[in-house]
């Protein structure tokens, strides 16, 4: 099967989606950043009882980061978390192919797209960082296969 | 690993014969035609991506300076250069783990004392295919690009997407 094939069989599922950090829309900006620092997340998904409203991710907190250092710290960081996400995100379902989630990411420049189902539900978060093992997984033999430094040649043949 | 056609049994790398049923294994050794694709990760260089042209800034700027940078360029990543010399990288992801709500407390200090010091790099010359190899295992976004020990340029995991992208469907 070659590599353009499985990208448009393969749904999203196989790209390794992160399990989704999610905060109820009532969420300080000082506590999603907390929970994305000690979860190691790149975003979190704002929900209420119909779905998923939001997403904040790393990008959004470096902009509350950069308010605080300005001056106004407390304000920022006890503003809801409602004020500052991206409303209504670009997400995915269960059955969109990578390749068309990769197109998604590339042409509206996101990393991080929310997986949800039939319901708004949240399934999971579709990383950059996925798909590339995704895609590494592709190329084993010649990605896993490298000399770890690129510029290390051998001397000698083995044992000569 | 090679499974034998004959008899299924797993056999170690490099056998010549089947350890259950005695079958020659030699051509089932053979290494597998590799794609398109997978040719160019190996034979393109670094250089062929046109990496970014690099946000420099000084040791000594402070972290305010650097994140109202990153927020107006709309950047996730600056490098630390000193003399022509890589002294660090500060990401998205340094901020986060580093600053995090501290921001108004941390404003006045310098950015060495949060940025991540010796990133590994990658000369413009090296093939994609390390590039792609680091950030999968560091999970990495930016790898700075040097020529010599100078900085050049940086490319991003959204490049190297993009490379992919482009040859699998010039592949089709």
């Amino acid at each position: 099967m070659s590599f353009h094939l499985s990208l448009s069989a393969d749904t999203v599922t196989a790209a390794y989606p992160d399990e989704p950090l999610l905060v109820s829309p009532e969420a300080t900006i000082r506590e999603v950043m907390q929970l994305l620092r000690t979860q190691k997340g790149s975003s979190v998904l704002v929900c209420d009882d119909a779905g998923i409203v939001g997403i904040y991710t790393e990008r959004d907190a470096l902009g509350s980061m950069n308010a605080a250092a300005g001056g106004q710290a407390d304000e920022m960081l006890d503003r809801k978390v409602t004020e500052v996400m991206t409303a209504k995100p670009v997400s995915v379902n269960t059955t969109t192919t990578v390749g068309d989630a990769i197109k998604t990411m590339s042409d509206g420049g996101y990393r991080n797209l929310p997986m949800i189902d039939e319901k708004n539900q949240p399934q999971g978060v579709i990383a950059v960082r996925g798909i590339v093992h995704y895609l590494v997984d592709h190329f084993p033999s010649t990605i896993y296969n490298l000399p770890p430094d690129p510029r290390n040649a051998t001397s000698e043949r083995e044992g000569a | 690993m090679i499974v034998c056609p004959f008899c299924g049994k797993e056999n170690t790398e490099g056998s010549d014969l089947c350890d259950d049923c005695q079958q020659s294994l030699t051509d089932v050794g053979l290494a597998q035609e590799l794609s398109e694709t997978e040719r160019g990760l190996v034979k393109d260089r670094i250089s062929s991506l046109n990496p970014n042209e690099p946000l420099a800034v000084s040791p000594s700027a402070t972290i305010a300076e650097v994140l109202r940078t990153m927020v107006e360029k709309r950047i996730g990543c600056v490098m630390v250069v000193e003399n022509d010399q890589l002294e660090g990288i500060f990401t998205e992801r340094d901020a986060l783990n580093k600053i995090n709500i501290d921001a108004a407390e941390r404003a006045d200090r310098p950015i060495s004392s949060v940025m991540t010091s010796k990133p590994v790099t990658l000369q413009g010359r090296d093939k994609i295919a390390f590039a792609l190899h680091h950030m999968n295992l560091g999970g990495f976004r930016h790898i700075p690009i040097l020529e010599g020990d100078k900085l050049t340029g940086v490319i991003s995991i959204r490049d190297i997407l993009g490379y992919l992208t482009d040859r699998s469907n010039s592949e089709q």
